[in-house]
């Protein structure tokens, strides 16, 4: 690959240092809460579900007048999800502000 | 259902709220001049907020999330958590980039970052099926609930239903009404919920918030009946509820008419906000879907009536509009409920069939057929192509496949297997070209429709790629056939690897 190339590299998994590096680890932050809330929380549902000791805690733990597990999936996570693009919108507002200072320029 | 007289109050309702959209549409244009509606063009972040959640709001949301948990339960929460999470997908791998790359239709934006009329003819047809299977899915609803207002059987309701659609347009479009999508969204939102405030009540539950009081309802179905609704994976594996749900999200970050959505908003921080926005108003509906579903079981077990699966299957649809009517809701509250669900069909399926139709008459007429076509004639091409788009969509919902919310799950396969790869690599990865999002567009489709064309003859293919669930394994697998088949064939031109290092990703630097 001869420098050109390098310099126009795009690449999700090798971003360019700068805006594009801080902007990428906020976005696999934001994933990872993302993906470990959703299948993860599912994922230690469905052992508890199986198993014959631990099943009934699915039905004991109650949370506004819900199981505990079903309270977490059908109304906790879109909260979540409203919350991780909330904070999410905070840090990249953050980030382009302070480097669009940087350029002397104002944002947008 | 079908003896009974027409429906007089909901139906006058029904009419009076689709007239009075018109009606304010005309208003607004003649005031404002402008496409978006209220604030003329800045609409402000709670404003597209609204905006996105009533673009989003469809027959699928108003009745087939309460349908399918009605029937199945905790799997319907996997539609749930997909068409919300698939917004921070969206939001946090798209929305900024796609807005600074500046291209506003999925065939435009495949056209310009991969340089090629195959690409952008493959990528207006994909979006032409999705429109078509989407709306197939609205035209149940409309049909359901307009074989319900008149007292009618279902082939009828559902051609009645394509009449007035087709009424609707043609009369926006020769009067040039404006979509007020903020009144719209509100409309959705208070026929939804106060409706459910009411039955909650009634029933003797927490009614100031239903969305908590069902839980009672729920408990007691499981106490004094041995019916639990809450019981994770009683209907479905882990790995199936996964599956749905991962194929929802990429579905959603992929599909045309929300990608459309982040250029209506003027700047890339107002559209990030505003998304956040959207997604709290959608996530209203969600919390109350399920609440309509258990009251509807509670009202079945009370009577003494538990229709056997078959029958309940057939009016699981319609599962939202029954309960307000078996929970003892006076007629003109029924009819606002009905007015509501209406409403998010009809504004779906006219705002696909018109984008659409755009998409046949400049991607494919002008592109193909004739390519120095006048304004004018592509006007004709464009309305031809709205009744033959209806036409296409009434055909396939005479004999609907499925429930609502299943028939929309293939249009989201769909997108998340072609449409959402195709952004998600153009965006992220400069060496993505052309041979590798046309190889992978048409692996993609094949994947979607792997089950039923192939199910038969290779069991495994329909195990691994069910149809209402590809996308789990196929996004992955189109992604890698994308990149495997760009590092084979030459790098795209040093001009768009300029364009998306410097203007997409560099702006800053």
């Amino acid at each position: 690959m001869d420098r050109k190339d390098e310099i126009y590299t795009v690449n999700l998994f090798r971003p360019k240092k700068g805006y594009m590096t801080e902007e990428v680890i906020i976005i696999f932050t934001a994933l990872f809460g993302w993906g470990v809330m959703i299948f993860g929380f599912q994922f230690f549902v469905s052992l508890l579900h199986g198993s014959p000791r631990w099943g009934e805690l699915l039905t004991r733990f109650r949370f506004f007048n819900l199981p505990f597990h079903f309270w977490f999936t059908a109304q906790f996570l879109p909260l979540w999800f409203v919350v991780l693009c909330f904070v999410f919108n905070v840090y990249i507002d953050r980030l382009t502000e302070r480097f669009s200072r940087r350029r002397d320029r104002t944002y947008e | 259902m079908n003896n009974e007289p027409a429906q007089f109050w909901p139906l006058v309702i029904v009419a009076g709220v689709l007239t009075s959209f018109i009606l304010v549409g005309l208003f607004n244009k003649s005031r404002s001049g402008s496409e978006y509606g209220f604030g003329g063009r800045y609409i402000g972040r709670i404003g597209g907020g609204a905006a996105i959640a009533s673009n989003w709001m469809s027959a699928a949301s108003f009745l087939g999330i309460a349908g399918l948990f009605y029937l199945k339960g905790y799997l319907a929460l996997a539609y749930v958590i997909g068409w919300t999470g698939g917004y921070v997908l969206l939001l946090v791998l798209l929305a900024g980039q796609l807005r600074r790359f500046g291209k506003h239709t999925a065939p435009d934006f495949v056209g310009e970052r991969y340089d090629s009329p195959a690409a952008r003819l493959v990528a207006a047809l994909i979006s032409i099926a999705i429109a078509v299977i989407y709306c197939t899915a609205q035209f149940k609803g409309i049909g359901m609930i307009f074989a319900w207002l008149f007292s009618t059987d279902y082939t009828r309701g559902v051609i009645m239903g394509a009449a007035a659609v087709i009424a609707y347009l043609v009369f926006s479009g020769f009067l040039g009404v404006s979509r007020n999508q903020q009144m719209q969204y509100f409309v959705l939102i208070v026929s939804f919920i106060v409706p459910l405030m009411v039955l909650a009540r009634k029933l003797g539950y927490f009614w100031v918030l239903p969305q908590f009081g069902y839980g009672v309802a729920l408990e007691e179905i499981s106490r004094n009946y041995g019916v639990n609704m809450a019981d994770p994976f009683a209907s479905s594996s882990f790995l199936e509820w996964a599956a749905l749900c991962f194929t929802m999200m990429v579905g959603t970050a992929g599909l045309p008419h929300v990608l459309s959505r982040f250029y209506v908003v003027p700047n890339i921080r107002d559209a990030r906000w505003s998304l956040v926005w959207g997604l709290f108003f959608i996530a209203l509906i969600y919390w109350s879907a399920p609440a309509y579903a258990v009251f509807a079981r509670l009202l079945e077990f009370h009577g003494n009536a538990v229709p056997d699966p078959a029958t309940a299957r057939s009016i699981a649809d319609m599962v939202v509009i029954d309960t307000a009517l078996k929970g003892g809701l006076p007629p003109w509250l029924v009819g606002i409920l009905a007015a509501g669900a209406m409403s998010a069909a009809f504004f779906t399926v006219a705002g696909l069939l018109i984008t659409g139709a755009a998409s046949m008459s400049y991607d494919l007429y002008c592109r193909i057929i004739d390519q120095r076509a006048s304004e004018e004639r592509k006007m004709t091409v464009a309305k031809i192509s709205v009744l033959l788009l209806a036409a296409v969509v009434l055909l396939c919902a005479l004999n609907p496949p499925g429930l609502i919310v299943e028939i929309t799950a293939v249009a989201f396969a769909l997108a998340g297997n072609t449409i959402f790869p195709v952004f998600l690599l153009g965006i992220w990865w400069g060496r993505a070209n052309r041979q590798g999002a046309l190889a992978g567009m048409l692996t993609g489709t094949l994947v979607t429709f792997a089950a039923p064309l192939l199910g038969g003859v290779l069991p495994l293919v329909a195990k691994i790629f069910p149809l209402t669930s590809s996308a789990l394994f196929g996004a992955p697998l189109v992604i890698l056939v994308m990149v495997t088949v760009s590092l084979l064939t030459p790098p795209p031109s040093e001009e768009m690897r300029r364009f998306l290092a410097e203007e997409v990703h560099g702006y800053l630097d």
